[in-house]
């Protein structure tokens, strides 16, 4: 079954065309990883699937609903679409328990103590039941990112988007988070990663998509891609960031 | 020396009124200057615009104008052939035909002003949020005005805490200029006491050294109250 189903996306910003026309199909379940040189329009594409960006033109479909139509609840939407942010976006005002409550409460309209009990159980997931009471700024990098991941799950999306999660981090930090996501692969949710890690992208992703210029260039399974790339772009952004 | 010494407590009553004033007046200007910030940034042009004119005017003209429009400007207004009041002014006969009371007027007057660089001291504040962090808030599935609330105005507090404080401290010594529609602030007090016993240096140093001990008291209390929730904010 197709949870997102995207047609002639077109995305400018100003003069400025990032996206040039995206179809897309997510199938329900699926692990897509999307690729592709800096600034090609990835995190642009991300962030139109969730609406943080609004689209130009074209449409995007998420479980039947028309995400650009004007009449559409997209703070209800937006509540099964977790998404992760490269640069963590933590509330420092609010631990990391506090974190994970907020939207359970706020949006859900939970009562505190379940909230509270759902927030430990992500964090003991995520590998840091012993942080539930730390601020974000007494958290490292990666452990900040988990905490993230989990405030997004919390949510129970029905589909999470990656941003480039681990492009902010110490290298002895990546190995966490992608841990953490790994875990993630293994439960039948909808996965959407941007990511550079190339090794993991094929270790864990059904399909990959390479961009470019806000096209979609070549997609294709990971082993095809990786290995036997057929657009002469993705060979030559490939050679380039898997030496 | 003894004129100050023993009249302390007048100039002391004065101080008081001085403070009164002021602390009503910066809670109406915050109230008035949360709704500025917000409609500066609101998505609404003729929110935005209402909000502009209001800020434009009453940082882009002298405060002392300000507080004579609310005076005599207001009553007269209110019909009752107030002109002549203008007439008056200049001879002083203005204090007991006016409508509105002087402490009245001086809290319309203060507090409109307040609003206008509260407003723009909150619209800074707001938009010193880094925007990831409303769109954390959105992806959770927050409206816009609960990300505002739970998210974004709880760090903005914070990071006004040190422009309020300064603009509070200037308020303060602006309520001075209240001597001219006779409320009987602190500096009122100074003039009153000069005019019976003549010792305007005497008088006029205590009455700045009463001022500069209210101003350094609130601004040691600012530094603590930044320091104390500073603890939690990542820069
Ligand atoms: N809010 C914005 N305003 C203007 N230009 C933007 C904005 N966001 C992204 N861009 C531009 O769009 C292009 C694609 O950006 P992005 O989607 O972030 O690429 P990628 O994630 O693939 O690196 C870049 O040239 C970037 O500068
Ligand atoms: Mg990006």
């Amino acid at each position: 079954m197709t949870i997102i189903k995207v047609r002639g996306l077109h995305k400018s910003f100003g003069h400025l065309e990032v996206l040039r026309g995206i179809d897309l199909d997510v199938a329900e379940g699926e692990k897509l990883v999307i690729i592709g040189p800096s600034g090609s329009g990835k995190s642009t594409l991300l962030r139109c699937l969730n609406q943080l960006e609004e689209a130009t033109a074209g449409s995007i479909e998420f479980d039947g609903t028309e995400l650009t139509a004007r009449k559409t609840d997209l703070p209800k939407v937006r509540e099964h679409i977790g998404m992760v942010f490269q640069s963590f976006n933590l509330f420092p005002h609010k631990n990391a328990t506090e974190n994970i409550t907020i939207a359970l409460l706020k949006v859900k309209g939970m009562e505190k103590h379940e909230a509270e009990r759902r927030a430990l159980a992500l964090l003991d997931k995520v590998g840091l039941s012993d942080k539930a009471g730390s601020y974000p700024q007494e958290l490292s990098g990666g452990q900040q990112q988990r905490v993230a991941i989990a405030r997004a799950l919390a949510m129970q999306p029905r589909v999470m988007l990656f941003d480039e999660p681990t492009s902010a981090l110490d290298p002895e930090m990546v190995g966490e988070v992608l841990e953490v996501m790994r875990g993630l692969t293994r439960e039948g949710m909808t996965l959407i990663f941007v990511t550079h890690e190339m090794k993991f992208a094929q270790e864990v992703g059904d399909r990959v998509i390479f961009m470019d210029e806000g096209l979609i260039v070549e997609e294709d399974i990971p082993s095809q891609i990786f290995t036997n790339p057929t657009n002469a772009r993705t060979r030559s952004f490939l050679s380039r960031v898997m030496k | 020396m003894d004129v100050v010494w023993h009249n302390i407590p007048y100039l002391l009553i004065g101080a008081v009124t001085t403070l009164k004033i002021s602390l009503i007046a910066v809670t109406f200007g915050i109230i008035l200057g949360l709704f500025a910030g917000m409609g500066r940034l609101s998505s609404n042009k003729l929110v935005r615009f209402l909000a502009t004119c209001y800020v434009d005017f009453f940082r882009g003209t002298p405060l002392l104008v300000q507080i004579l429009i609310v005076y005599f400007g207001l009553p007269q207004l209110y019909g009752q052939g107030q002109t002549f009041l203008f007439i008056h002014f200049g001879v002083g006969h203005a204090v007991t035909t006016t409508q509105i009371s002087d402490f009245l007027a001086a809290i319309i007057a203060f507090s409109l002003n307040s609003g206008a660089y509260v407003g723009e001291i909150f619209r800074a504040g707001i938009q010193s949020i880094e925007k990831g962090q409303r769109e954390a808030a959105l992806s959770l599935g927050m409206t816009p005005s609960q990300s505002m609330r739970y998210v974004i105005l709880p760090q903005a507090f914070r990071r006004v805490v040190p422009p309020l404080g300064n603009e509070f401290i200037a308020m303060l010594k602006d309520t001075a200029l209240l001597t001219v529609i006779g409320v009987e602030e602190l500096l009122r007090k100074g003039e009153i006491l000069n005019s019976n016993y003549f010792k305007p240096f005497q008088i006029f140093l205590s009455v700045a050294f009463i001022y500069l001990i209210m101003t350094l008291t609130f601004s040691r209390f600012v530094d603590y109250t930044e320091r104390r929730l500073g603890v939690h904010d990542h820069n």
